[in-house]
């Protein structure tokens, strides 16, 4: 057998991400409110950019690699999370997909 | 650009279109053309910005709108063959079929939608970008305008093409927060190969395409599929997964790692990888796309001075094996620009006058594929699908294909494997007899 090349090697979310463009709002558009209730796994494996994490036991959301896909948004109540878009043209920005 | 009010606060348009995706540009472009006085907000920077998709349209909906798409739209590939396969562990069964005629092209979502903003503009739409629009503002029961910031813009007729984050509807009260059931994440890697090598890879001819549907054990048992589409240079690959399965899988402990491992499983897969070996990625991302069918529909898509289009409005066909979206989008925005026109020779935008766009979606071919394939959301329910049924079929080929002495025929291959399963047959036929028909 063969070995696969490099370039087929699992790459980790954060090599995945240095891929992106992105102009970052100042200001956060995304932020939780309530952590009670939320389904802390679920955020953490499917926001497909990895904003969510856990800090002991505590749940942090970084804004910063959103793709704005309101995956989070569906997956919690307004009192929980506070979900906008970001301002002016900031955030993702597309090319190719 | 708009800021501090100036441009906005001076002019008062005919219509406003909230979002600059394939719906709202096709309402733009068609009232500009009928002479109406046309303003389109989007909010990210560019038309497109902001859009990503599986990758292949259906082109005759479109040419409705733009008899000259062949020659002038990005085409990236025509389709010209479709592969179906159900991937179990490193066994998969593959189903290809070769066309006859040119029915739908690839095309990256933010380069198409590029293009239908720039005809919306060439007609003479004035498209703004970077106005991410806060609020349609109603005022005694008539939408009269958007609201941005501070600035506010008038308009005899407000569409919402917003797509399928709809904000600005819930907003209104004309929408719940969605189900995580009814709606799925798609997410997706770009790879960059050159396109002789494409060629040669999946046997297409310079300006062929090939559209490939996945299903089996790539969504660790969440109802979904996985995608591969070729574009002119590179290749689009990505899953879709219902959120609310996602999520219970995720809580449960069954889905363990992020959404992101499973995307690079397909890519590095032993079945897969040999086409793109050479590949670089060169973006990643995720959107969010409708599961629910008539579910998702709103009860009313017109109210006074209002019309809401494209995935906002539910105009999508998610059938399980494809999703059709663009079409729809602009068919139903076609749908409502006809509507504002024939309201504006009948002397007004009241609901009265604006009821038609309704009717006209209800004859449509997109209101007959969304009650067709509406149990379809039943079958998503159905985790039997998405891993019974896959690791049956792979196990079946095995016993097939795989079989060192003997052969054994299709049907005993079948029955065996439905033991070792513990599926009963009649149970399996049954479930199947359903789908096909909603199919
Ligand atoms: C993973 C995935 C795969 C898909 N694959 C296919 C496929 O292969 N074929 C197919 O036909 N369809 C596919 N679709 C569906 C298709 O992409 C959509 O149906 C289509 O884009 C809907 O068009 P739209 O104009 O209604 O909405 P959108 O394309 O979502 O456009 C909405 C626009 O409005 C803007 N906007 C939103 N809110 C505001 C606001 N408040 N102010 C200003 N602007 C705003 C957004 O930035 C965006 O540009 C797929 C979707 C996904 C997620
Ligand atoms: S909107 Fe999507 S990308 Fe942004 S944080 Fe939520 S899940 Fe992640």
């Amino acid at each position: 057998m063969s070995q696969a090349p490099s370039r087929l090697k699992v790459m980790k979310l954060e090599e995945l991400l240095r891929r992106d463009v992105w102009d970052v709002d100042e200001e956060r558009h995304i932020e939780v409110l309530k952590q009670e209730g939320l389904p802390l796994k679920a955020l953490q494996l499917l926001c497909p950019m990895g904003c969510y994490s856990m800090a002991g036991e505590r749940l942090l959301m970084s804004y910063e690699g959103c793709v704005e896909c309101g995956t989070c948004r569906v997956l919690s109540k307004p009192e929980q999370i506070r979900w906008e878009f970001p301002r002016s043209g900031r955030g993702i920005q597309y090319r190719y997909t | 650009m708009a800021k501090g009010g100036g441009l906005f606060n001076l002019s008062k348009f005919d219509v406003v279109v909230v979002g600059a995706g394939p719906s709202g540009s096709t309402a733009a472009y068609l009232l500009a053309k009928a002479g109406f006085k046309v303003l389109l907000l989007e909010r990210g920077r560019g038309a497109g910005s902001k859009l990503l998709w599986g990758g292949k349209a259906y082109a005759e909906p479109l040419r409705k709108v733009w008899p000259e798409l062949d020659k002038e739209a990005p085409i990236h590939r025509w389709v010209t063959k479709e592969r179906i396969s159900i991937v179990w562990g490193e066994r998969a069964l593959t189903l290809e079929y070769k066309l006859g005629r040119k029915v739908a092209f690839t095309s990256p979502l933010p380069e198409l939608a590029g293009w239908m903003a720039k005809k919306a503009e060439s007609a003479g739409a004035l498209l703004l970008d970077e106005v991410p629009v806060d609020e349609i503002v109603v005022k005694e029961g008539r939408a009269v305008g958007v609201r941005s910031g501070n600035d506010f813009v008038s308009a005899d007729v407000v569409i919402d093409a917003e797509g399928a984050n709809r904000i600005l509807l819930e907003k209104l009260g004309l929408a719940d927060r969605p189900s995580p059931y009814d709606m799925a994440l798609g997410v997706k890697e770009v790879l960059s190969l050159d396109p002789r090598l494409i060629e040669e890879r999946f046997g297409l001819e310079r300006d062929e395409g090939l559209s490939w549907l996945i299903l089996g054990d790539i969504t660790a048992g969440i109802p979904g599929g996985g995608f591969v589409y070729t574009m002119r240079e590179t290749i689009g690959i990505g899953l879709v997964l219902n959120i609310g399965h996602a999520a219970v899988a995720a809580e449960k402990g069954i889905l363990r790692d992020h959404v992101s491992r499973l995307v690079e499983g397909l890519r590095t897969h032993p079945y897969f990888r040999n086409y793109w070996r050479e590949a670089d990625v060169i973006e990643y991302g995720g959107r969010m796309t409708i599961e629910g069918g008539l579910r998702f529909v709103p009860k009313r898509l017109y109210s006074n001075g209002l019309l809401v289009v494209g995935d906002a409005a539910g105009m999508l066909v998610n059938t399980g094996y494809t999703i059709r979206g663009v079409d729809t989008a602009v068919t139903s925005a076609r749908l409502a620009a006809e509507a504002i026109i024939e309201a504006r020779d009948r002397g007004g935008f009241t609901e009265e006058n604006l009821r038609a766009y309704e009717e006209k979606v209800r004859e449509s071919y997109i209101y007959r594929d969304l009650v067709e394939h509406s149990g379809i959301a039943e079958i998503f329910d159905d985790p039997f699908f998405f891993s019974k049924v896959p690791s049956l079929a792979t196990r079946a080929a095995s016993k097939l294909f795989e079989a060192d002495y003997g052969e054994p025929s299709l049907l005993e291959a079948i029955k065996r494997s439905a033991e070792e399963e513990e599926i009963s047959l009649l149970r399996l036929m049954l479930k199947v007899g359903r789908v096909v028909r909603r199919i």
